[in-house]
């Protein structure tokens, strides 16, 4: 599965949105959404996503739609998805939900969804802290980035904590399938979404989602700074079925962090010290994952 | 009293602008409140700020619905939109564009000044955000406040924020715009025609609100209609593939976050009515067939 193979007339996520100029959030909807299918049902909590993607009565969405609450994504999807079962009718059920209402607001109705096994797609595109209210930290923020809840300056030097592994914790629920991804590798973005949707069960599928406006960067710089995350090993591509990692992508070349924080405007009151104390936790994050020292 | 308003996109720092105005005029001894006004806009999308000024303490708190001054941070505006609207009679519009005010053609002839804030910025700041440039022009235009005062809130405003260099260089760029603002008297005659609302009543309404696709009066309402929704006016800079070198790979039209991008004959084309001009496509090209470059608008 490539790019190639995406059907070019079919569109269920339609322009005319209005995400800010360079937003990673509607090329992962759009393309996912291609995979997907007309037979899917989309639900999302607040975020960019809800508020671009629409204001009542207008939408860009060209399938059934339903928005609900900040933190029940997880039952939502669950709910529907029981509903369409006890019709008989077989839909793709899928939740867009974004790091705030993930890996904080939305856990517990997303543990319990994973825990009960339900058969729904829950798909996190994390950009890193509350973008529609503002660029407010999150769990998901990764050390050092100034939001406007972590500011940097005389006080405190950006956000104190390092980013939640989230994904992992998604592992831990030993669900039928996890994945990790970028749009900056399209073939493992589309194989993982296809597989996805071919899979029963509960699906967790986290997409690291470059934010010019809350990152403090070009937005031209979108994809290049999705392909750093990785190739720095910030982010880390892989799969994993039932718990077990089956597939994990290393970058061929490991680059240093500070390639990839540089440019972005969030981290640009970084000192020596701090790049030190992000790298170090992007080393022992590898070191975890590859079972081998960068 | 007077009162301001400005017009902007979201991320081009009107809010910012109505800030540093408020604080010169404070700094003159003036009492002086500035707020923008909060929808669920996202960069790119239009928005309003607004300032207000008096020898005496402000009381009044309301969004400013008939200003003295308007000012337009982004000329794709003045076309989609009456920027004119509550404007007092002897009211002025100072507007970032390349045209004369003679040129500007707007509902009625106002007194105009223009000044050409887009270059004065991509020229100092090497960036298209022109809220400092245009306060330069609003100094020179209405008298209300000396430049000097405009360069101190500058610096000590963005300074804060951006660093001192930065702060400098930003009051330099309104400098530079008080030198070049041209004053005069627009055009009118500009027809606007309101865009229609869809407010069904409550038998019209379906249970839950939920919509298929209805075509009403106002337009497409429900799934896929934002279609109607034309984002190309957002842009400042345009995508311009050289079909010569395109090797149809497609990338562009994975990437662009619009999904503006089609394929036609194996090259790719770009819908100009959605695209927001971000360079993604541009700096993605594997043969960078995709030249990002400065939108002129006729
Ligand atoms: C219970 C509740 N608390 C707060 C909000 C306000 N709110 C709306 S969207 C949002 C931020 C969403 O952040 P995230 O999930 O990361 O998505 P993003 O906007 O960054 O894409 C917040 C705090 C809300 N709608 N409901
Ligand atoms: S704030 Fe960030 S995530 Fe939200 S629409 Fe803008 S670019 Fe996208
Ligand atoms: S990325 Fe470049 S070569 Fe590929 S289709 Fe687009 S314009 Fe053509
Ligand atoms: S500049 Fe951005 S919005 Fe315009 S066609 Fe290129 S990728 Fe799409
Ligand atoms: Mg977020």
């Amino acid at each position: 599965m490539n790019i190639k193979d995406l059907p070019e007339d079919e569109n269920y996520f339609t322009p005319g949105h209005t995400a800010c100029a360079g937003c990673a959030a509607p090329i992962i909807v759009r393309n996912m959404m291609k995979i997907f299918g007309k037979d899917t049902i989309v639900y999302t909590p607040a975020n960019c996503l809800l508020v671009f993607g629409g204001t009542y009565p207008y939408l860009s969405w060209k399938v059934p739609y339903l928005h609900e609450a900040f933190e029940n994504t997880g039952s939502c999807i669950a709910g529907v998805s029981r509903a369409y079962k006890k019709k008989g009718k077989k839909v793709t059920v899928v939740g867009f939900a974004g790091d705030g209402g993930t890996y904080d607001i939305g856990i517990q109705a997303l543990s319990g969804a994973a825990e009960r096994n339900e058969d729904a797609i829950y798909v996190c595109y994390d950009n890193e802290a509350y973008m529609n209210t503002g660029i407010q930290r999150s769990g998901s923020t990764p050390y050092g980035a100034s939001t406007t809840t972590t500011p940097a300056g005389k006080k405190i030097p950006g956000k104190l904590e390092h980013k939640k592994d989230m994904a992992e914790i998604m592992r831990a629920h030993q669900i039928p399938y996890v994945a990790t991804m970028s749009i900056a590798h399209p073939k493992d973005f589309l194989e993982k979404t296809k597989k996805a949707k071919e899979t029963e069960g509960f699906r967790y599928l986290h997409v690291l989602s470059p934010c010019p406006t809350g990152w403090r960067a070009d937005p031209a710089k979108t994809v290049e700074l999705a392909r750093k995350a990785v190739d720095c090993g910030m982010w880390t591509l892989y799969e994993a079925e039932y718990g077990e990692i089956t597939n994990i992508y290393k970058p061929k070349k490991k680059i240093p962090v500070e390639e990839y924080i540089r440019g972005q405007g969030r981290f640009r009151h970084f000192t020596p010290e701090m790049v030190e104390e992000l790298q170090r936790w992007v080393d022992e994050k590898w070191e975890r994952l590859y079972g081998e020292k960068p | 009293m007077y009162e301001i308003r400005f017009h902007g996109r979201g991320g081009q720092g009107g809010r910012m602008a109505a800030e540093a105005y408020a604080l010169a005029a404070f700094l003159e001894g003036n009492y002086a409140v500035s707020f923008p006004f909060f929808g669920a806009e996202r960069r790119g999308a239009p928005v309003r700020a607004f300032t207000r000024v008096d020898k005496e303490k402000i009381r009044i708190k309301t969004q400013v619905y008939e200003p003295d001054y308007v000012v337009v941070l982004d000329e794709t505006l003045i076309e989609t939109e009456d920027v004119l609207e509550g404007l007092k009679e002897n009211g002025m519009v100072i507007i970032n564009t390349t045209k004369k005010p003679e040129e500007v053609r707007l509902s009625r002839p106002v007194r105009c000044a223009t000044v050409d804030a887009t270059s004065i910025a991509l020229d100092v700041l090497g960036r298209a955000i022109t809220n400092t440039a245009i306060l330069g022009a609003i100094a020179r235009a209405t008298g209300e406040v000396g430049i000097e005062s405009v360069e101190k809130a500058i610096i000590e405003k963005f300074g804060a924020r951006l660093g001192e260099a930065a702060g400098k260089k930003n009051a330099e760029a309104a400098r530079i715009a008080y030198e070049k603002t041209l004053i005069g008297t627009s055009q009118g005659g500009k027809a606007f025609v309101p865009k229609k609302r869809w407010l069904p009543d409550v038998n019209e309404l379906p249970v839950g609100g939920a919509i298929g696709t209805l075509q009403t009066d106002a337009g497409l309402v429900g799934i896929g209609s934002f279609i109607e929704n034309k984002t190309g006016d957002w842009r400042t800079f345009m995508p311009e593939i050289d079909k010569e070198k395109c090797i149809g790979c497609k990338i562009c039209w994975f990437y662009c976050p619009e999904g503006c991008i089609s394929m036609v004959d194996g090259k790719a084309i770009v819908d100009y009515d959605y695209c927001k001009g971000c360079g993604i496509c541009a700096n993605e090209c594997p043969v960078k067939a995709i030249e990002m470059k400065r939108e002129v608008r006729i």
